[in-house]
């Protein structure tokens, strides 16, 4: 049995609950024993006794003191409770390095240290900006009334006022200001719409084909039979393109020079 | 003709935009045309189909559709709006948010008394059409699916909704199944795009499927099923006696259907039978108008074409000859001749360019981007003109004294820019002026008018030249009225006081008043005749007009203070190619 009890870790209530369950009946299973050991001879008792404690047929049962099974229990017991505590600590444990985990991904996600520290210095360095003159004015006076109560820290205050209200910002790197405005209107309804109409028009299923190919049709087949059409594409030649460009521009320059 | 040197100038990257919407008002003879960047021009019809106003597009409209209800023009677009349109001032009214979602249809009932809208969550919304705006009045029944497309019944008692795979009589008891079709897709949805009701209760439906189907709306039956592509069938328009129907599809092709008897017995009922098929454009046909006397179409090869019905006329002539609007009626080029500078006008920004010396090429000096101006010259205009017409055109003498407007009401001003007064007001005359300009050196306007009539004024003198009353009594040559696009630029020569430079897509022009005016026998394009003549016999076969048709797709002409022209040319097959895909024809040995 404890074997048993020991293998299923999953569920420590149920198992003290068994435990506690067990060695009670073991008690009175046992207690009835040494008080019984002598009227053993009844047929229902001794069944299930040999059912139960698994012993020869014909040696008396087990003289078990009830210290015995009392420490027994009580052992059991004890071990009950610690390996449920031992359960607790690890699933603690588990918790503990889950929440780890967060907290260093939440930090990589953040700006690095350095970065922070910049933009909250950075308004401090550019107090002389003259579209701000005005604003660092307002925020000098204001400051001046905590500054008179927190006389030493003066130069500090100023710093951290300006830093927390942040007129302007530096922010380096590839940032752009946008306005909400200035983006387009459409809904998503409104995309929605014009997706279905030019999904029905254009989309799969429609057997469209391009310009060219339509352009070339009426060529073979219109009175004066010609070539396909071909497009021109900007993007051919581009180097031999940019190469004459260059030497007609010196060409140039070398007629202007003997005229002029 | 003389000698001049060329600059020929292709790199105008000029784009025009796809027609999505058209609606023709048959009482003021107006046809107003919606394209895919949100501007609306209209044409008037009864005036040589004369491009009257633009009212430019803005990235946020989005026209689906348009209707006139009695002089008011309305539209609506998937941005859920409905646009009434300013036509005096040239800009939209006021927009109304429908809150049904996008907006894909807007139609207005014979009684002028209610706007319905197809919206895409379904609801097909009724608003009443007030003085000075419109009301909404209430909701139909909501459906499952987006309501593509609506017809009202004439009487105004019931709507036909043309939705996905099915059509919707609303008011009505029936609901018509559209069948999915011969084509192959069975997994997609069909899609009626387009739908009619008639007032013998037929509905005729157009759908995705290539199919025009006749429907019975009392009995909510399938009468007849046409296949007339293998791609969708766009759009769809009735005539006014409701005898025929046309149907514009994604090849391009524009058919007919009539209500005749099949054969010619007496006892034959009648019935829809597809007569004619044109095949007037390139890329998908999305608006159609059947007005009087033609079949107006127009889609996504930016064209807008006129196809007269020969039968409404008794004989052929320049009335009943096919026309194609491709380029707009006004000036997009403007020319700095001293400087040797284009600019040019795009719907969102201007370029400036330098021309080249002897390559041609142009250097683009500045990219910049701006809304158009009319220029100072407006807000002296506003203060003296009583007009409530807009302006289209304008323009000012060299010395800077006058200034000559004109108006879409065919009235021209002209101002004393230095007084900044009202100097004088041209006499009307009945067709609108497409192009003006005022010579350097006798301050005579010149004005060309939408039905190719010249006349010349004095400005000086407040009446028409000598010149002027000789040209309008010889009449001009029928080759020349029989042009179909307007002049769109006039100009001078400084070196010679007595040429007049004027140009339309297909001709460039030099008019010399001191040559003899030629009559209706004379060859008029007579060029190449000249040159072929020996030095002796040319003078007696000179006239006024040299015409040369060397140059195509014209945009603008104008001459250099050096005696260069500059040709500003747009091929017509620069645009095609980049238009979006066309549909994939297999055609027989390709």
């Amino acid at each position: 049995m404890h074997k048993m009890l020991v293998e299923k870790e999953v569920q420590p209530h149920r198992r003290s609950g068994l435990m506690t369950y067990r060695p009670k009946m073991a008690k009175k299973l046992l207690r009835k024993s040494p008080s019984s050991s002598n009227k053993f001879n009844s047929a229902n008792m001794t069944d299930d006794f040999q059912l139960h404690l698994d012993s020869s047929d014909d040696d008396a049962p087990e003289e078990v003191t009830f210290e015995e099974s009392k420490a027994s229990a009580l052992r059991s017991m004890k071990n009950a409770l610690e390996t449920s505590k031992r359960e607790k600590d690890l699933l603690k444990e588990k918790r503990r390095k889950r929440q780890e985990l967060f907290q260093e991904q939440k930090k990589r996600r953040l700006l690095p240290a350095h970065i922070l520290e910049e933009i909250d210095t950075a308004p401090a360095k550019k107090q002389k900006l003259p579209g701000d003159q005005a604003e660092s004015n307002h925020e000098e006076a204001s400051c001046s009334w905590e500054e008179g109560r927190e006389g030493s820290k003066e130069g500090y205050e100023k710093e951290t006022k300006k830093g927390f209200k942040g007129n302007i910002r530096s922010l380096k790197g590839n940032y752009s200001v946008m306005r909400v405005a200035d983006q387009s209107s459409t809904n998503s309804q409104q995309q929605t719409a014009m997706d279905f109409i030019q999904a029905r028009l254009y989309g799969p299923g429609s057997q469209r084909t391009t310009n060219n190919e339509l352009l070339s049709l009426e060529n073979k087949r219109g009175p004066n039979k010609s070539a396909a059409m071909q497009f021109v594409n900007k993007k051919w030649g581009t180097e031999k393109k940019a190469k004459a460009e260059k030497l007609k521009k010196q060409w140039i320059q070398k007629q202007k020079v003997p005229s002029s | 003709m003389g000698e001049f040197k060329v600059h020929r100038v292709r790199f105008f990257d000029y784009m025009p935009t796809a027609i999505r919407a058209m609606a023709f008002n048959a009482h003021t003879e107006r046809l107003a045309l919606g394209r895919m960047d949100g501007s609306v021009e209209i044409f008037n019809f009864a005036d040589h189909y004369f491009q009257e106003k633009v009212i430019p597009g803005k990235d946020s409209r989005s026209i689906e559709a348009l209707c006139w209800v009695g002089g008011r023009l309305f539209s609506a677009g998937l941005n859920g709006e409905i646009t009434e349109y300013d036509l005096e001032n040239l800009r939209p009214k006021y927009s109304l948010e429908a809150y049904g979602g996008p907006i894909w249809t807007i139609t207005s009932n014979s009684q002028g008394a209610h706007l319905a809208i197809g919206c895409e969550d379904g609801t097909v919304k009724l608003f009443e059409v007030l003085e000075e705006s419109i009301q909404f009045e209430r909701n139909l029944d909501r459906q499952k699916g987006r309501i593509i497309s609506l017809s009202w019944h004439p009487s105004g008692t019931q709507i036909a909704a043309g939705m996905m795979d099915m059509i919707r009589v609303f008011d009505a008891v029936s609901m018509l199944l559209v069948d999915r079709g011969f084509g192959g897709s069975k997994s997609r949805e069909t899609v009626v795009w387009s739908v009619v009701f008639l007032s013998d209760c037929t509905i005729i439906s157009g759908d995705s499927a290539g199919k025009v189907q006749v429907w019975d709306g009392h009995t909510g039956t399938l009468v007849k099923t046409h296949l007339v592509t293998k791609w969708d069938v766009l759009a769809l328009s009735v005539s006014k006696d409701e005898s025929s129907v046309v149907v514009g599809t994604s090849e391009g092709t524009v058919i007919q259907f009539q209500f005749i008897a099949p054969t010619l017995q007496q006892q034959q009922d009648k019935e829809w039978v597809r007569t004619r098929t044109f095949k007037n454009h390139t890329h998908d046909v999305r608006a159609l108008a059947e007005i009087e006397t033609a079949i107006v179409s127009g889609g996504m090869d930016t064209q807008l074409v006129v196809r007269p019905l020969l039968e409404k006329f008794d004989e052929r002539s320049h009335a009943s000859a096919l026309r194609k609007i491709q380029f707009p009626h006004r000036n997009l080029v403007f020319c700095a001749k001293k400087a040797g500078l284009l600019l040019f006008q795009f719907p969102g920004q201007l370029e400036l360019w330098r021309l080249g010396e002897s390559d041609g090429h142009g250097e683009n000096l500045t990219h910049m981007d701006g809304k158009r101006e009319m220029g100072k010259y407006s807000q002296y205009h506003a203060h003296y003109c009583r007009s409530r017409q807009p302006i289209h055109l304008m323009t000012n003498s060299v010395d800077g004294k006058w200034l000559a407007t004109a108006n879409s009401d065919c009235e021209i001003h002209v101002y004393n820019v230095q007084k900044l007064k009202l100097h004088c007001i041209v006499p009307v005359y009945g067709s609108c002026p497409s192009a003006m300009g005022i010579h350097p050196t006798t301050n005579n306007l010149t004005m060309v008018h939408a039905d190719q009539q010249i006349f010349e004024y004095s400005i000086v003198e407040k009446q028409y030249t000598d010149w002027s009353r000789k040209l309008q009594k010889q009449g001009l040559h029928n080759l020349w009225l029989d042009r179909d696009t307007p002049v769109t630029h006039v100009t001078f020569n400084p070196k010679n006081p007595e040429q007049i430079l004027l140009h339309d897509m297909h001709m460039f022009c030099i008019i010399d008043q001191s040559l003899p005016l030629p009559d209706q026998k004379t060859q008029f394009y007579n060029q190449m005749t000249l040159r072929s003549l020996s030095e002796q016999e040319r003078p007696s076969h000179l006239h006024a007009f040299k015409i040369c048709k060397t140059f195509q797709d014209l945009l603008s002409v104008s001459l250099l203070d050096d005696q260069s022209l500059v040709m500003v040319e747009r091929p017509l097959l620069a645009i095609t190619s980049q238009l979006p895909a066309p549909v994939r024809q297999k055609k027989f040995a390709t």
